[in-house]
């Protein structure tokens, strides 16, 4: 940050100046390649549940299987009608 | 690319807020996700599926969107980077998939407000209603974003094979 003093919240602060200095690349933290471990394991569990689980998302919820009805908030439709009105088209974002 | 210190300081109040907004809206989240799964009163349940809806459309999305927004304009108007060190990029891919997560997960959640809503439900059994969906999606969330909140304060330190070159090349041009 150009506008900001050079200190240990700063690119170039005392932080990486002994990481980044020098004319070889200094190799991947540690704390990243933990980080990329988790995130890995992270990424097969969900997979793995995805494919143990079978259905995901809203449909699950449904004992009818109806789950394609998407609806907006349920706050717009309600306004609408007392009761419940089924949705006619998808998402409002 | 930098900024003027006003705006760059504004724009660093909008992510810090949007940020630390979300990570907040969250934990109410979960603890209406929990409420949910754990009251026995129909009405109660159902009352919480509505108002985690809200939340979600209403103040999840919207702070979400804020905090990637703020977080590329912070990232990419200062000499951080977007992809120079380490921790802005984990927190880039944080942000960016809680995002989709988020929005993809709003089907569901209209979906469970939908049949909190829908008066033909047996009203004294709020079984067919309850999910440990939204509390497990919550509690990763909260998860990710205090982890992106812990980097954002530690800054651990890092250079991106891309942010060294950079770097050298700076230093290069210094330096004729």
């Amino acid at each position: 940050m150009a506008d900001l003093p050079p200190d240990a919240d700063s690119p170039g602060g005392t932080r990486d100046i002994g990481t980044a200095a020098g004319d070889r690349r200094p190799g991947t933290p540690r704390w990243v390649k933990v980080f990329g471990i988790i995130a890995l394991a992270a990424v097969v569990l969900v997979v793995i549940l995805l494919l143990a689980g079978g259905n995901h998302g809203p449909s699950r919820h449904s004992s009818s299987g109806d789950g394609a009805a998407q609806t907006p908030p349920s706050s717009v439709s309600r306004s609408e009608d007392a009761g419940h009105k089924p949705p006619a088209v998808g998402h409002q974002t | 690319m930098t900024r003027r210190p006003r705006l760059r300081k504004f724009v660093l109040t909008a992510h810090v807020v949007s940020s630390v907004g979300w990570l907040g809206a969250v934990a109410v989240f979960l603890a209406l996700a929990v409420a949910g799964l754990t009251s026995q009163d129909a009405q109660v349940v159902r009352a919480v599926y509505l108002a985690m809806e809200s939340t979600g459309w209403f103040v999840l999305v919207p702070l979400s969107l804020a905090s990637l927004v703020t977080g590329l304009l912070q990232s990419l108007g200062t000499k951080w980077g977007l992809f120079r060190h380490y921790w802005v990029v984990v927190k880039l891919i944080i942000n960016v998939v809680a995002t989709i997560v988020l929005l993809l997960y709003m089907q569901t959640l209209s979906h469970l407000a939908g049949v909190a809503s829908d008066t033909t439900l047996s009203s004294s059994d709020p079984s067919e209603l309850r999910s440990p969906s939204p509390a497990l999606h919550a509690g990763v969330a909260l998860l990710l974003l205090l982890v992106a909140a812990v980097l954002s304060v530690y800054k651990p330190s890092g250079m991106t094979r891309y942010g060294w070159r950079k770097q050298q090349e700076q230093r290069v041009a210094a330096q004729d």
